[in-house]
């Protein structure tokens, strides 16, 4: 009796194994699978003490082309589908100052270019947000920049030194991209 | 694409190593000469035993640790990056672990001293193999999500662990009955790895924070190292897609599977001891050893650590001393402060030490039991070694794995119906499943013993959807005590 019982359990099983069998499965749904991080980091940084910028006198104080190649590296220009590049700026000197940033190619030619007026201290801090991609500018303009132009000028008097502690004129800067990585 | 497709599908499909490595179907299913490779101090009924060579003993694992291929891959309208998000960025931890195992004899064979009777010699050579890689759950969020929102958030790169290897083994072992109580064993074994690799015990983290000037900071601290030998050759072989590439290859697993690989050497030791006319606690240790690699090594590292805010102009200090080359000077800085690096230093690595342990229980009415006579020492002789018509009772095993071991409980009820067919079934509960029920079938007709040894049978209704699924199966000729 109880080996017929025990063999009715093992036919149970060997029927259930037999009579196994498996969903349909699509494996092309692999080709849906969309991975599209946002990826963040500073660019550059950008501050000059009032001293400096009394010494050079009214105009330019700095001007500065230099190479900088984050945009067009293959990973990001072959895969960058948006993005935006934020800018915030600080004056606590006594200066009217102009700011500008120029997106230049590997001649020369300018691809974009940012211009801030500052005012002098106390003023709040200025942030500006630029988009890249549908919604806002070309990303060809990213996927083609190889120099920066830094330019800072004086708008203001050479002489005059604010009371605040450092005073300086500081422009920091960051991107966020989305990118397709399949 | 395909490739990509591939290796998901065999990640997905592969099995967790601590799987691979519990065989509680055949363990102390000594009516298979297989239990000896499991317990070298298994009660040993044979006079002599060989495996029908190739034939004697193969074994295939797959399973998935937290998801399964029907997740992913079932046919219910989900936007798939949708389910892969849900079922796996959002779901598996880093402990969860894929990856594949099996194992081919190539032949094994005892036999009884004549001269000592209680001594049985055992031999043979095997080849197995294995992949695992622990779910890198941070890296993977960061190549899902990105850093942007996360800010503040370690990625940890001790979250990278994987290993894999193919190696053969060439093994010599001794069973002792030294008494009525006690039988002991030994095995020797001489590994030649085929290849190997390895990259476990990493540290480190990426994260992204306010930055102390610029708006972020984004820091790596790296100590991440990935061991390889035998790799590169078999790369190389298949990068130069020449007309012999598969000879080539062939040529060069085949010298490296005799002993022409990178060599080590372990042991197994083991033990059955009766508690009284019914009861028995075995145990064994399995794979208390070593390679050496020496050959065809090119190990990977990434060690150091950097913070960055970007391209900074300070003035006045700037103003004359400031290269033009600002982004390359960035860049070189960074792979100085943490240098991607190739070496190809000899290491050591140890086998994942096994440790089975169980206990029996014998009962029904036994047939052709021999009384007890207390007339000395003598070879276990097949009927007393069969003496059982039912056996229950319950079986630990536990591996040492990179994240620390690994343990699964199995209780067991066995059956023997004659001399002829012997059942085992099992219920297992790991960290994978706990619904792991097997059955193992020994047959022997004459000389001729087939087993058959298959896991987790409930995932048989729906395989995709199983995490678990192994089959064990071989062929042997024996010549029982007593005969």
């Amino acid at each position: 009796m109880k080996n017929l019982v025990f063999c009715v359990f093992l036919i149970a099983i060997i029927l259930g194994v037999l009579s196994s069998c498996a969903d349909d499965q699509n494996f092309e749904q692999f080709d849906d699978l969309s991975v599209e991080p946002t990826v963040a980091s500073s660019i550059f940084y950008f501050e000059s003490d009032e001293a400096t910028i009394n010494f050079a006198g009214s105009g330019a104080f700095y001007s500065e082309v230099f190479t900088f190649e984050a945009f067009n590296e293959a990973f990001v220009s072959e895969n960058v589908l948006d993005g935006v590049i934020t800018y915030e700026v600080e004056n606590t000197t006594t200066k009217e100052l102009n700011i500008t940033i120029d997106f230049l190619d590997a001649d020369g030619n300018v691809l974009d270019s940012e211009f801030f007026a500052i005012q002098p201290a106390p003023a709040a801090i200025l942030e500006r947000q630029i988009a890249y991609g549908d919604t806002g500018r070309s990303l060809d303009i990213l996927r083609n920049t190889t120099n920066i132009r830094v330019r800072g000028d004086n708008v203001g008097d050479a002489t005059s030194t604010s009371s605040l502690s450092e005073p300086k004129i500081i422009l920091r800067s960051s991107a966020e991209f989305r990118l397709k990585l399949r | 694409m395909k490739n990509v497709k591939l290796v998901l599908f065999v990640i997905l499909m592969g099995m967790a190593v601590s799987h691979a490595q519990n065989k509680q179907l055949l363990y102390d299913f000594y009516e298979i000469p297989q239990s000896l490779i499991l317990n070298p101090g298994v009660k040993t009924p044979y006079k002599w035993h060989t495996g029908i060579p190739v034939l004697s003993g193969f074994s295939f694992q797959v399973g998935t640790s937290g998801v399964t291929v029907n997740d992913l891959f079932a046919e219910d309208g989900i936007d798939f990056t949708t389910k892969f998000r849900d079922k796996v960025i959002n779901s598996l931890s880093q402990n969860d672990d894929f990856g594949y195992s099996g194992q081919l004899e190539i032949f094994n064979a005892g036999f009884r001293s004549v001269k000592n009777p209680k001594d049985y010699y055992s031999f043979g050579a095997y080849g197995e193999g294995f992949a695992s890689i622990f779910w890198p759950k941070d890296l993977a969020i960061l190549a899902f999500e990105g850093n942007a929102n996360n800010l503040n958030r370690r990625f940890d790169f001790n979250d990278l662990s994987t290993q894999g290897e193919a190696v053969s083994v060439l093994h010599f072992g001794i069973n002792r009955k030294v008494n009525d109580k006690w039988t002991i064993g030994a095995r020797a074994k001489i590994y030649s790895s085929v290849y190997e690799f390895k990259s476990t015990s990493n540290s480190g983290y990426f994260v992204t924070t306010q930055g102390e000037d610029n708006i972020l900071r984004n820091t790596v601290v790296a100590d991440v190292t990935m061991r390889t030998s035998g790799v590169e050759e078999i790369l190389d072989i298949i990068d130069d897609d020449t007309g012999s590439t598969q000879a080539d290859l062939a040529k060069l697993l085949l010298s490296r599977s005799l002993f022409g690989g990178n060599l080590g050497l372990g042991f197994d030791l083991g033990f059955t001891h009766k508690l009284n006319e019914n009861s028995f606690l075995t145990a064994s240790l399995l794979d208390l050893g070593f390679i050496y690699h020496t050959k065809d090594i090119k190990n990977y590292t990434l060690n150091g650590a950097a913070s960055n805010e970007g391209i900074e102009i300070r003035l006045p200090e700037d103003l004359t001393n400031l290269s033009n080359d600002i982004w390359q000077d960035l860049v070189d800085d960074f792979e100085r402060l943490i240098p991607f690096e190739t070496n190809d230093e000899s290491y050591i690595s140890l086998r994942p030490i096994k440790l089975n342990v169980s206990y029996r229980y014998n009962f029904g009415q036994q047939r052709d039991k021999p009384e007890n006579c207390d007339c000395g020492i003598k070879p276990v002789n097949r009927t007393e070694n069969f003496d059982y018509k039912n056996a229950l009772g319950a079986h630990l095993f536990v591996i040492n794995r990179p994240r620390g071991p690994q343990a699964a409980l199995t209780a067991f009820y066995q059956k023997r119906l004659g001399k002829v067919l012997a059942l085992k079934t099992t219920y297992t509960a790991d960290k994978y499943t706990l619904t792991n029920i097997g059955l193992g079938l020994n047959l022997q007709v004459g000389p001729i013993n087939f087993y058959i040894l298959g896991d987790n049978l409930l995932g048989y209704q729906n395989i995709p959807a199983s995490n678990y699924a192994s089959l064990q199966f071989g062929f042997n000729i024996i010549s029982w005590n007593g005969n």
